[in-house]
Order: C-alpha cells, then structure tokens, then sequence
C-alpha cells in the first residue's frame, strides 16, 4: 500500500508501475464512482420506495442499453476499486504470507465469480 | 510507540518491589504494550478517524455490493426466485439498513474527494482537517434526508 500525500511521493513509495497504477487507478475511478452511485442511489432508493423494486420493474428498466452500460460502468469500477481496497487491507492485516496467498486467492475467485454472475444477469435480458 | 518520557513515567509511578515476580512483570508488560498500540492509535487524531472511516466503510460497501449483485442477479431464474429473496427487502429491517449502507457511501465518496484533493493539490493537506468535518456534515445532512424520504413509507407501508 502507498502511504502518500503526493503524486510525487506515490511514484517514490511505489515499487513497481503495477502498484502506482494502481494508486492512480483508484483515483480516477473513486472520482467516477461518486456521481454514478450516488445517481444510482438517488434513483433507485430515495426517489421511489423499495417496494417498487418489482421483477417487472427492473426487467422494464434493463431493456434500454444506457441503463444496462450505466450499471455495467458500476458493476466493473466498484468491482475493481472494491477488490484493491480489500487488498490493501488484507496486506496491512494478514501478516503471514502463506495466509495471505490463501485469503487473497479465495477473495479474488469469489469476487470474480459474482462479478460474471452480474455481468451475465445484465445482458442476459 | 512511546515516548521515553511516558514510558519512564509508567514505570516510576509503578512502585514495584525489587524482585518482582516473572508471571506478573510479564503481565505487566503486556499491558503497557496494548496502552502502547492505543495511544499510537489516537496519535493520528482526525486524520486517523478519517483512515479508519474511510477503511470500514470500503469493507462494508464492498460487501454489500457482492450481495446486491447475487440478489439483482437472481431475476435470471425468474420472478418467483427474484421476489421470493426481494420480498424480504421490504422489511424495516431491511430498509434501515439501505440508510445505512448511503450513510457509509456518502462518507466514502466525499472522505475519497478529500483524499483527492490531498493528492493533488498543496493545499488540500493544510485543510484536511476542516474538510473532514466538512464530510461528516455532508454525510450527516444526506442521511437525514434519506431518512425523510424512507421513513415516511416504511411507516406508511408502502
């Protein structure tokens, strides 16, 4: 994990270009993930009530495909942004490497999984 | 870590005996080093709540997020799967617990801008401090009118 105040002293702390990346990454897609979740929430949970939730409702709404790329958009950089962030903990919280292999690779096959669950859901409709 | 003065503090006050007993000196020790981790742990005052927010809400979002995504998935299977696990979503319970998962994304989303500007600009670290009650105002004032719009109908029923 960077512990930095600085792009400057991110590409210093960083030990490889993968790890810098990465610090930028999650940057970039925090920045978008504000106005596209908050848009989601705002639309699916403060305007109308949860009991609108129908199947109906939701196989009406994924039939327009901006609808279908706008949860895809968050399907794929919550997934990515979630998952480093999740790492960054398990790297500052499981000490022993032989657990951390473990715990990362159970953790990335789950996230994965449901990752395509989701993927497939949206555009099998 | 301690400071050295703090730590002969700690041991001046503590008048022992010259010939302490192993068991208990070690418990002792112990002690003083579990103190040791929670002063370190305050150390960072705002900026170390702010961390810690920042990291359990992450935690919490990504885990509901994994969940929302299996449960939106189940329409797949058709509208007896997708309503019989929907239906439970209803429930007060449930629907507290949604203003609770905004509570933690609202922090989130404004505590990562904060980041944001920290990163990239000089000044953003000389007012890191104001912007975090800024976010906890923010996160206060969302989740009060989340609660205006949600609570009204779970108490209607509707």
């Amino acid at each position: 994990m960077i512990r930095a105040r600085t792009l400057t002293d991110a590409r210093q702390q960083s030990h490889s270009n993968a790890e810098l990346n990465w610090w930028i990454f999650m940057r970039i897609s925090g920045l978008i993930l504000v106005f596209l979740i908050l848009g989601h929430i705002y639309m699916t949970f403060i305007q109308v009530s949860e009991s609108d939730a129908t199947f109906d409702a939701v196989v009406a709404k994924l039939q327009n495909p901006a609808w279908k790329f706008y949860d895809w958009l968050i399907l794929l950089l919550a997934m990515l942004h979630g998952v480093n962030g999740a790492r960054y903990s398990i790297e500052d919280y499981v000490r022993s490497r032989p657990n951390r292999a473990w715990v990362k690779g159970i953790f990335y096959t789950v996230c994965a999984v449901i990752f395509l669950l989701g993927t497939v859901g949206l555009f099998s409709i | 870590m301690l400071e050295p003065s703090v730590k002969g503090r700690d041991f001046a006050s503590t008048r022992q005996p010259a010939a302490l007993h192993t068991q208990e000196h070690n418990k002792r020790r112990r002690k003083s080093k579990r103190q040791e981790e929670e002063e370190g742990m305050y150390r960072g005052r705002e900026g170390q709540w702010a961390f810690l927010l920042h990291r359990l809400s992450g935690l919490a979002i990504l885990a509901y997020l994994l969940l929302h995504v299996i449960s939106i998935s189940l329409f797949m299977f058709g509208e007896r799967a997708y309503m019989a696990v929907h239906r439970t979503y209803d429930l007060a319970v449930f629907r507290i617990g949604l203003i609770l998962i905004v509570a933690g994304v609202v922090y989130h989303a404004f505590n990562g801008l904060r980041i944001i500007v920290m990163d990239f600009t000089g000044r953003g670290v000389a007012y890191q401090r104001q912007m975090w009650y800024a976010v906890l105002a923010i996160t206060v004032v969302s989740v009060l009118y989340t609660a205006s719009m949600v609570v009204p109908r779970i108490l209607g029923g509707y």
